[in-house]
């Protein structure tokens, strides 16, 4: 007898093998390395496991001109997988120098020296998501896509919860009545829980809508795959085929919990707020390249003959985005919650080039995750140094004097806040020029008006928080520094790493208006992959 | 074809569907929030199942399969965080987990 096996291009399939591979030893960290060095050797090995992945996607990029799928089918080794791959293992080699110093023990509280007991974990987790978003922008059917979702998201549904002191519990009903100021750690007591559940809960409810509208697809076209949906659809006359209408529409509403776009958004703001903020950075930026990326692909690839229908779908969700995200926004005094209805107006402008359903469209999309995931980033690690400082969630109250105290963050967070309103000064205003030109070419001038408008008001809250950092003098801060790590002295902790990571992310959403033309040669490639 | 329609087992996996998401948004107790976010995920399952047979390929069986082992793991986390916020007496009750909102 013998048995054939599947040829599987091990190559192809690279990035996702090292991370994977790498989470594994990370675990393995957690038994078999002494608790001193742990922190530093499950760091070290996620940060030669992003590297490793990092050079693999782009050589996969180099040699993945003609893109073909591999695996029977399974996955597309094509250059928009190896272009998405590049950006997530940057991301999650800029979060792993934020999580060195910025992943909070677990038992602080009772004994130092059992802090950092349950460290190699968050490595672990952190490596096992990268490898599944990894592998979750090539996926090439609806079984893929589904598996892959949910492998990153419940490594992402322990990763908001990880900030959880058992040892707390003891100190009977200390959560309840403790005061805002004497709240654990890095932000607020068994917030970090109680984000992971929230998470939980909705993300699973998106994943169960996207199973089924999946089954549905399946049921209208007798097969999973992509390019066979296309084919079956277009053989068949199926355009308006309940099932297939039906199971879209589902579908959209699956992938909508993932980029956290309106309304499918409620979860956002608390599990933003609630998670540890390094997982928020990470959270906010990787997840999204993630959901848009395979989006992009699965609307162009499996249902190119119902554009008319998904285009609206998409331009009407970007646009309650924009609304509720840039509104919501307005009145919120937390940073995290700030940021976290930014992302879901970044969201909305992101989606306007998906609505497109173009080859500049694509671009568009490609090139504007680059400034946004490193604006993300780079503004959630800010807010890190600062909790960390202050030991309490960061408002705009407690902002105050922040741009004179530690001046390169303050630089750096005046930076990302312009960038992200769209001032000509970095690459968010390249990248909202091009969804809109996208958008224009579409013929839809009214999503264009949407987009400016949205950022004209978005203008007010971003320029709220720099106000804070510079404006108001350190007189007015009202929380006297002291949290459980913060540093004797109101002197601010030396953050070697941290600084690397917001420098970087400075760097290259700084460098993306000056690189545009490489960049948006580079996303051109990409989106050849598609049939547009 | 032996026993009802196709169409009759898909209906019934919407019909289940509908009472899962209704549960997830109505229902308060974490357990019973969970219970219904599995009852979704079994719906698709039976869809996929019934129409696999439909088409007479494997891929919706496969399908059906791995599903489960991934419901079993994202049961297996939130029971994990619901034993955990347990221990630190936090509430049950999703409306009283609130410490969240501005």
């Amino acid at each position: 007898m013998t048995l054939h096996t599947t040829h599987v291009d091990w190559f192809g399939l690279g990035p996702v093998f090292v991370l994977i591979g790498a989470s594994f030893v990370a675990l393995l960290c957690a038994v078999l390395v002494p608790r001193a060095v742990r922190r530093l050797a499950s760091a070290t090995i996620a940060g030669a496991g992003f590297t490793a992945a990092l050079v693999l996607a782009v050589w996969l990029y180099v040699d993945s001109a003609n893109g073909h799928t591999i695996v029977s089918g399974a996955f597309y080794r094509d250059r928009w997988t190896a272009l998405g791959q590049v950006i997530l293992c940057a991301i999650g080699l800029a979060t792993t120098l934020l999580g060195v110093e910025h992943i909070p023990g677990w038992g602080r509280s009772s004994d130092p020296g059992r802090r950092d007991d349950h460290i190699a974990e968050f490595f672990a987790l952190l490596l096992a998501s990268g490898a599944g978003m990894a592998f979750f922008v090539g996926a090439a059917n609806l079984m893929v896509l589904f598996l892959s979702l949910e492998w990153f998201s419940i490594a992402l549904y322990v990763m908001c919860a990880i900030d959880y002191d058992p040892f707390a519990a003891s100190v009977g009903g200390k959560a309840a009545d403790a005061r805002p100021e004497d709240r654990d750690a890095f932000g607020v007591a068994g917030g970090s829980l109680e984000a992971g559940l929230k998470y939980l809960i909705v993300g699973s409810f998106g994943a169960g809508t996207l199973l089924f509208g999946s089954a549905l697809v399946y049921g209208a076209a007798g097969t999973v795959s992509f390019d066979g949906i296309a084919r079956a659809v277009a053989s068949q006359g199926l355009t308006g085929d309940t099932f297939l209408v039906t199971g879209i529409a589902l579908i959209v509403a699956g992938l909508g919990f993932k980029m956290s776009a309106a309304p499918f958004h409620m979860w956002t703001p608390d599990v933003y707020e609630g998670a540890p903020t390094t997982v928020t950075a990470w959270m906010s930026s990787a997840t999204k390249v993630a959901a848009l990326l395979l989006a992009f692909r699965l609307m162009t690839t499996a249902f190119p003959h119902d554009e008319h229908l998904w285009s609206w779908a998409f331009a009407i969700v970007a646009t309650v985005s924009l609304a509720i995200g840039n509104f919501a926004a307005l009145v919120q005094r937390n940073v995290k919650r700030i940021l976290a209805y930014s992302s879901i107006s970044h969201a909305g402008f992101m989606l306007i080039g998906l609505s497109a359903g173009s080859a500049l469209g694509g671009r568009a999309l490609m090139y504007y995750l680059v400034p946004y995931s490193a604006m993300a980033f780079g503004s959630f690690a800010i807010v890190a140094a600062r909790e960390r400082e202050l030991g309490v969630p960061v408002t705009l109250e407690n902002l105050a004097g922040f741009g004179w105290e530690r001046p390169f963050l303050g630089v750096a967070m005046w930076f990302f806040m312009f960038g992200f309103a769209g001032l000509p000064l970095g690459g968010g205003f390249v990248g909202k020029f091009y969804v809109l030109a996208a958008a224009y070419r579409h013929g839809w001038v009214w999503l264009v008006i949407v987009g400016v408008l949205a950022t004209l008001v978005s203008l007010y809250y971003y320029l709220g928080i720099v106000r804070a950092m510079y404006m108001r003098p350190s007189a007015e801060l009202q929380v006297q520094p002291g949290g459980s790590v913060a540093v004797s002295g109101g002197a601010p902790a030396k953050e070697e790493l941290l600084h690397v990571a917001v420098g970087a992310a400075f760097v290259v959403s700084l460098g993306s208006l000056f690189a545009v033309q490489p960049l948006i040669e580079l996303a051109r490639h990409a989106a050849r992959a598609f049939p547009l | 074809m032996l026993g009802p329609d196709v169409a009759w087992y898909v209906a019934v996996a919407a019909v289940l569907f509908g009472i899962g998401a209704l549960g997830v948004l109505i229902r308060r107790n974490t357990l019973v929030v969970l219970l219904s976010l599995e009852l979704m995920l079994n719906a698709g399952n039976l869809a996929l199942i019934a129409l696999s047979r439909h088409w007479h390929n494997g891929s919706g069986q496969i399908f059906a399969l791995a599903v489960m082992a991934v419901a079993a793991s994202e049961v297996c986390v939130g029971l994990g965080l619901v034993v955990a916020l347990n221990r630190r007496r936090l509430s049950l009750d999703v409306d009283t987990l609130s410490e969240l909102r501005g």
